[in-house]
């Protein structure tokens, strides 16, 4: 079989102009223009229905757009040949798709594979990404799916995008479904890893706060159309119009930090967040993968212990939980968010605890200072 | 008494004609099967009419497409042989096509958006996926089978029916007893086994 050709080492732009895509009587996407420049990432934030998604897909040509065009540097998209297109833009998709009938190997290796690479490379490339998304390959090389929680099923997905070095990863709200908690651990390794690899990226979503910490700039659709498009300073500063306004108006209850205390900021635990400091590391690493978690507050009858991380679980084989155990500071609930936010810096803490007798929340660093832009 | 039957109707021998009977129809008729099913899915405005005829087939009942094929074909193991498969397509090529079809969409878009060609989806995908519903039409053949084979027996095919043809002509209860009994022995064995295969099969390849 051919070896297809990279298309592109780099994407200096793609270039959207003029793009109308309408399903019947329904304009999908209406009249949109906008740039996305080499290396960097762009939001496409809406309200579902609002023509994100559709956009996204003209890109790769799972929609064909009916007016307008699509330049990747410079040339139409519909010039290309379409699967070798494809193969040099990731996708990741929130559903994630990986196929039940392959191993995590054969998933990621897929594409490789259909490209002619030997079995060794392919073994490499796979273990290589595996370490990019936090999954011990000799662990996790021969799971099937099924076997996997989604948090790691995503990261499978998201190797899976990776494994032909594109330049260009699509992503739709690849961390809609999982746990609050666990979305903004994905973020912040997300950050990690679009900072190791300066890939341009297409990313869609509701969420926010997900934008405004993952985009370097965010472009904002309603209705099909694009109401502006701009940097996240930008779009506080001058909104466009009451639209924009009001979605960025959510935040400013945030600025005032004085007034704020732990509580208000706090992601709440429930139950299965829990575990006793005589668990065995593999009963908790069970329950963690069973309810798609990967952080666990440690505790000793009613008291707090600190917290374990499912990747440290996978590191070392030793059944005694306690030697995982984190230590992590912690806040009374009505401790002033400023305080927190000072400490957990200065400790060079990510993730802090609130507790009330018990834990009854997370606070997350970065999760506080998205918040408080 | 089932020894004595087992000695004197030689039914050793005639299980083995049976079965190889059956295994021969099976292969033919999965290979026919499958590829009518794959067909089928290319080209799918064909589907209702082939389906639909498949199933005028499977409407005749057995004794009289037996009958309307010694003609064509004379008497013995051609007509039995012809008339099992034609009796079986029906659940293969059905089970095949419905599996290549109704793979979950997510799967097809994903593979499409990796950069598989609709080729590359139709073997890596598709197919796969598609093994469990594959194996229950086989399942479906595989009883459909060892029944029309049995009543080759009537047209002097040899296998398992000719010993009930003889407890009936001799209105011996003994004969066609055990006779009749070892032959639904062999069907729910073969079934099993079916099935079995088929457990394996949803493990492996289930969506």
């Amino acid at each position: 079989m051919a070896i297809s050709k990279k298309l592109f080492n780099k994407i200096d732009c793609v270039k959207i102009e003029k793009v109308t895509k309408k399903y019947g009587h329904t304009i999908a996407v209406n009249q949109v223009s906008l740039e996305v420049c080499g290396g960097e990432l762009l939001i496409l934030l809406g309200p579902s229905g609002c023509g994100k998604t559709t956009l996204l897909r003209t890109i790769n040509r799972l929609v064909e757009i009916d007016e307008g065009r699509i330049l990747i540097n410079g040339k139409d998209n519909r010039d290309f040949n379409l699967v070798i297109l494809r193969k040099n833009i990731g996708y990741v998709i929130q559903q994630i798709g990986l196929f039940p009938h392959m191993t995590v190997r054969e998933n990621i290796g897929l594409v490789p594979k259909l490209e002619g690479w030997s079995e060794a490379q392919i073994t490499q490339k796979v273990k290589e990404l595996l370490e990019i998304v936090s999954l011990p390959p000799e662990k996790f090389i021969n799971r099937r799916p099924k076997e996997l929680s989604g948090g790691q099923q995503q990261r499978v997905g998201l190797a899976r995008a990776m494994v032909m070095d594109p330049s260009l990863l699509l992503m739709d709200e690849p961390f809609g479904a999982l746990d609050p908690i666990l979305r903004k651990q994905l973020q912040e390794e997300f950050i990690k890893i679009k900072e190791r690899l300066n890939r341009t990226i297409i990313f869609v979503t509701h969420d926010i706060e997900e934008a405004f910490r993952l985009g370097d700039r965010i472009a904002i659709l309603k209705e099909g159309k694009l109401i502006q498009l701009a940097k996240k300073n930008e779009l506080l500063v001058n909104p466009a119009d009451d639209f924009i306004a009001d979605i960025v108006d959510s935040k400013k209850k945030f600025k005032h930090l004085e007034n704020l205390t732990t509580s208000d900021i706090m992601i709440p635990l429930d139950k299965k967040y829990f575990f006793t400091s005589d668990s065995l590391t593999d009963s908790v690493i069970e329950g963690m993968v069973r309810e798609d978690i990967e952080l666990g507050i440690v505790m000793q009858k009613e008291k707090f212990l600190g917290y374990v991380k499912l990747q440290d679980l996978y590191q070392k084989n030793d059944k005694n939980l306690k030697h995982f155990i984190k230590q992590s500071l912690v806040f009374k609930p009505l401790d002033s968010i400023a305080l927190a936010l000072s400490m957990m810096k200065e400790k060079n803490e990510f993730i802090a605890v609130v507790v009330e007798e018990k834990p009854i929340g997370i606070l997350l660093a970065n999760e506080i200072l998205s918040r408080l832009i | 008494m089932i020894l004595y039957v087992w000695k004197t109707q030689q039914l050793g021998i005639k299980t083995f004609e049976h079965l190889y009977m059956v295994f021969i129809t099976l292969i033919i008729v999965i290979i026919i099967g499958i590829s009518i099913g794959i067909f089928l899915y290319k080209r799918q405005n064909l589907s209702n009419i082939i389906l639909n005829f498949l199933n005028a087939i499977e409407s005749v009942p057995e004794l009289a497409l037996l009958v309307i094929l010694i003609p064509l074909f004379g008497i013995g193991v051609k007509p039995t042989l012809v008339a099992s498969v034609l009796y079986s397509i029906l659940p293969i090529a059905r089970n095949t096509y419905v599996g290549l079809t109704n793979v979950d969409f997510q799967y097809i878009e994903i593979a499409r958006a990796i950069g598989l060609s609709d080729k590359e989806i139709l073997w890596k995908v598709r197919i796969p996926l598609a093994l469990p519903l594959l194996a229950a039409g086989i399942r479906i053949a595989i009883v459909f089978t060892m029944g029309v084979v049995t009543l080759g027996g009537l047209i002097a095919a040899g296998g398992l029916g000719g010993p009930i043809q003889t407890g009936i002509h001799l209105y011996d209860k003994n004969i066609i007893m055990v006779t009749g009994l070892w032959i639904g022995i062999l069907a729910v064995l073969l079934d099993s086994m079916g099935n079995f295969f088929e457990i394996l099969l949803r493990k492996r390849y289930g969506q």
